[in-house]
């Protein structure tokens, strides 16, 4: 199986637990023969690299440097995403079988990837806007909600970490519980339910 | 498949019909043309135009705090939208032609999503619209259209002008960048009869007053500020109502102007009028003023040209190479309230240089501005585009 991981953060750029996170569970997939790529930003380290433990990363930048907010900046980060991964695709007779989006910021990637080649994706939750920003409702606010909606509609499977978060997830987007897997992040059995739900989610779209 | 902001019955600017008649005329001429663009009320989500494709997305879907904001977010949906119709149209799209960084983002994922080449048209910049770059949403701005340029395999300009502006706003080489001249279509104005403006006009001037027409939106780069200052020496020699036609953030202060200069009686805002009346306003109009600070091109002054009204353009942009002194157009230095009454108080009493400058205007707009030329230039150039890609790695 050839899965691309999406995280705006990832080591040695660390903002919150995402980037250990995610480095952990490329570790584990690799050390289960899944071919794992992970799509990330950073502002100069780009490009393709292979890490000591088999992972390939591949870092883009922005290539708008100045912005007026977050919203800006994710958006024009995207297409770069979309680049970065169609340089896995093609190479790779155009066979990528899932991607693996952590939380809003590349979900536009995610979801022109999926219209456009068919390569299903999984939204995994770390946080919603809804929490960081207590309820509020700005325009700002209501355009990242938009986005995770989006996210929660389009994907064929969406991950959370607490059972917590899947009430969260079905209170605020009327996400169907069903469509909901809650992964715990300690379990003894983490890494083969993430496997167990990759499996499940793969060719989940149609192919085109 | 081309993508553009607007697309009739949406038109906000010239990017709307020049998409539309592009799109028609290369259809013509035996390209399949899918154009993906914004909503408008009543417009069906999917129609055919003359064989054109036309898809609409939902613009509004996400809630944007500013309008930069709502460019990007525009643009995913675009996007998403455009992926899966060319996903299921598999390999028919050859290129994809994107209008004005209103539409960069889209543009530049479905060029690496499909690995297909992309085309830019730059209608206008944001430095030259803003005579400058001053604000971070401005170089923003400023900054997705050198990506734009950037990625795409050519960039298409609708004037010499444009051509050496873009070429120093961005730093691009010369062989990417290839001119275009914008079109005009003619056949709307041959409908309209000369016997019509008497009655039609008697709505905006007096029977004994020249009609003097300015059409734009009304923002700082339209000069219409220009003219408003040149009216008390026009007056001075030639009796004239002044519409004003078209919208835009400099209304009120404009306005406000007019009054204060006591020329309420003198002066007529239309805002913005339906195309008809506006075919209309063009044919009758005595003159037709172009005052702009800063044009890329100046599809106006064609129109006004098409409607076989003589117009007064400042020289500057693109209406330097569409008019040519004394002959198809009287010239006027740009910004210049002094050039600008002469220029115009010229056409209106001089009766014979008026029908000369018609003539020749006219029968320049046959020979150069017709958008079926226009239309195979344009094939032309995605044919040559599609020759260079099929010998690079991404073929």
């Amino acid at each position: 199986m050839r899965v691309v991981i999406f995280s705006w953060e990832y080591p040695p750029r660390i903002v919150g637990k995402l980037a250990e996170y995610t480095s952990a569970l490329a570790t584990q997939l690799v050390n289960n023969k899944v071919e794992t790529y992970v799509v990330t930003y950073h502002p100069y380290l780009t490009g393709m690299s292979e890490e000591a433990n088999g992972v390939k990363t591949i870092r883009v930048a922005n290539p708008v440097r100045t912005h007026i907010g977050v919203l800006t900046w994710v958006l024009t980060l995207n297409q770069e995403v979309e680049r970065a991964t169609a340089n896995i695709y093609y190479p790779a007779q155009k066979r990528i079988d899932l991607i693996d989006v952590y939380d809003w910021h590349f979900i536009p990637a995610a979801v022109t990837l999926k219209n456009a080649l068919g390569i299903p994706f999984i939204y995994s939750v770390e946080s919603l806007e809804d929490h960081r920003s207590h309820s509020a409702n700005t325009p700002f606010n209501m355009a990242i909600k938009s986005i995770e909606w989006l996210g929660f509609y389009e994907a064929e499977k969406v991950t959370a970490k607490s059972e917590w978060m899947r009430d969260e997830i079905e209170r605020i987007y009327n996400v169907p519980k069903e469509k909901v897997q809650v992964v715990f992040p300690t379990a003894a059995s983490w890494i083969k339910n993430v496997l167990k739900l990759y499996e499940a989610a793969a060719g989940g779209a149609t192919p085109r | 498949m081309m993508l553009s902001w607007e697309f009739p019955p949406r038109v906000i600017g010239g990017i709307s019909p020049h998409v539309y008649f592009l799109s028609k005329s290369l259809s013509k001429n035996d390209v399949k043309v899918y154009v993906v663009t914004c909503d408008f009320p009543g417009a069906p989500a999917h129609e055919t135009i003359d064989g054109v494709e036309v898809y609409r997305v939902d613009s509004y879907k996400n809630p944007s705090p500013d309008f930069a904001t709502w460019v990007y977010l525009m643009n995913l949906n675009m996007q998403k939208e455009a992926a899966a119709l060319a996903g299921k149209l598999s390999d028919e799209i050859d290129v994809f032609h994107a209008h004005d960084w209103l539409v960069a983002t889209a543009g530049i994922g479905l060029k690496h999503v499909f690995r297909k080449p992309l085309l830019v048209t730059m209608h206008s910049t944001e430095i030259g619209r803003r005579d400058g770059i001053h604000t971070s949403t401005e170089k923003m701005i400023h900054e997705t259209e050198a990506w734009l340029t950037y990625e795409a395999w050519k960039v298409i300009c609708c004037s010499d002008y444009m051509v050496s502006h873009v070429k120093w706003a961005f730093g691009l080489p010369d062989d990417k960048l290839v001119m275009v001249p914008n079109g005009v279509n003619t056949t709307v104005y041959e409908n309209i009869q000369e016997l019509d403006c008497k009655p039609f006009r008697s709505a905006f001037a007096l029977p004994e007053e020249k009609l003097v027409l300015f059409v734009g939106r009304l923002v700082y780069e339209k000069g219409a500020q220009v003219l408003i200052n040149a009216i008390p020496r026009i007056l001075e020699k030639v009796n004239a109502k002044f519409v004003i036609v078209g919208s835009g953030y400099m209304k009120e202060q404009l306005s406000s102007i007019v009054r204060s200069m006591g020329l309420e009686h003198k002066v007529l805002f239309t805002g913005f009028v339906d195309e008809e009346t506006l075919l209309r306003l063009q044919s009758c109009a005595d003159v037709s003023v172009v005052p702009s600070l800063f044009e890329p091109f100046g599809i106006v002054a064609l129109e006004a040209m098409a409607a076989k009204s003589p117009v007064v353009v400042s020289d500057t942009g693109g209406l330097s190479e569409i008019v040519d002194h004394d002959s198809t157009g009287f010239k006027v230095f740009p910004n210049n309230t002094e050039s600008l009454a002469w220029g115009i108080t010229k056409i209106l009493l001089d009766d014979k240089y008026r029908n000369n400058i018609r003539q020749n205007a006219y029968r320049k707009i046959q020979e150069k501005y017709d958008w079926d030329k226009i239309a195979q230039r344009t094939k032309r150039i995605y044919e040559g585009v599609l020759s260079e890609y099929s010998k690079s790695f991404w073929a």
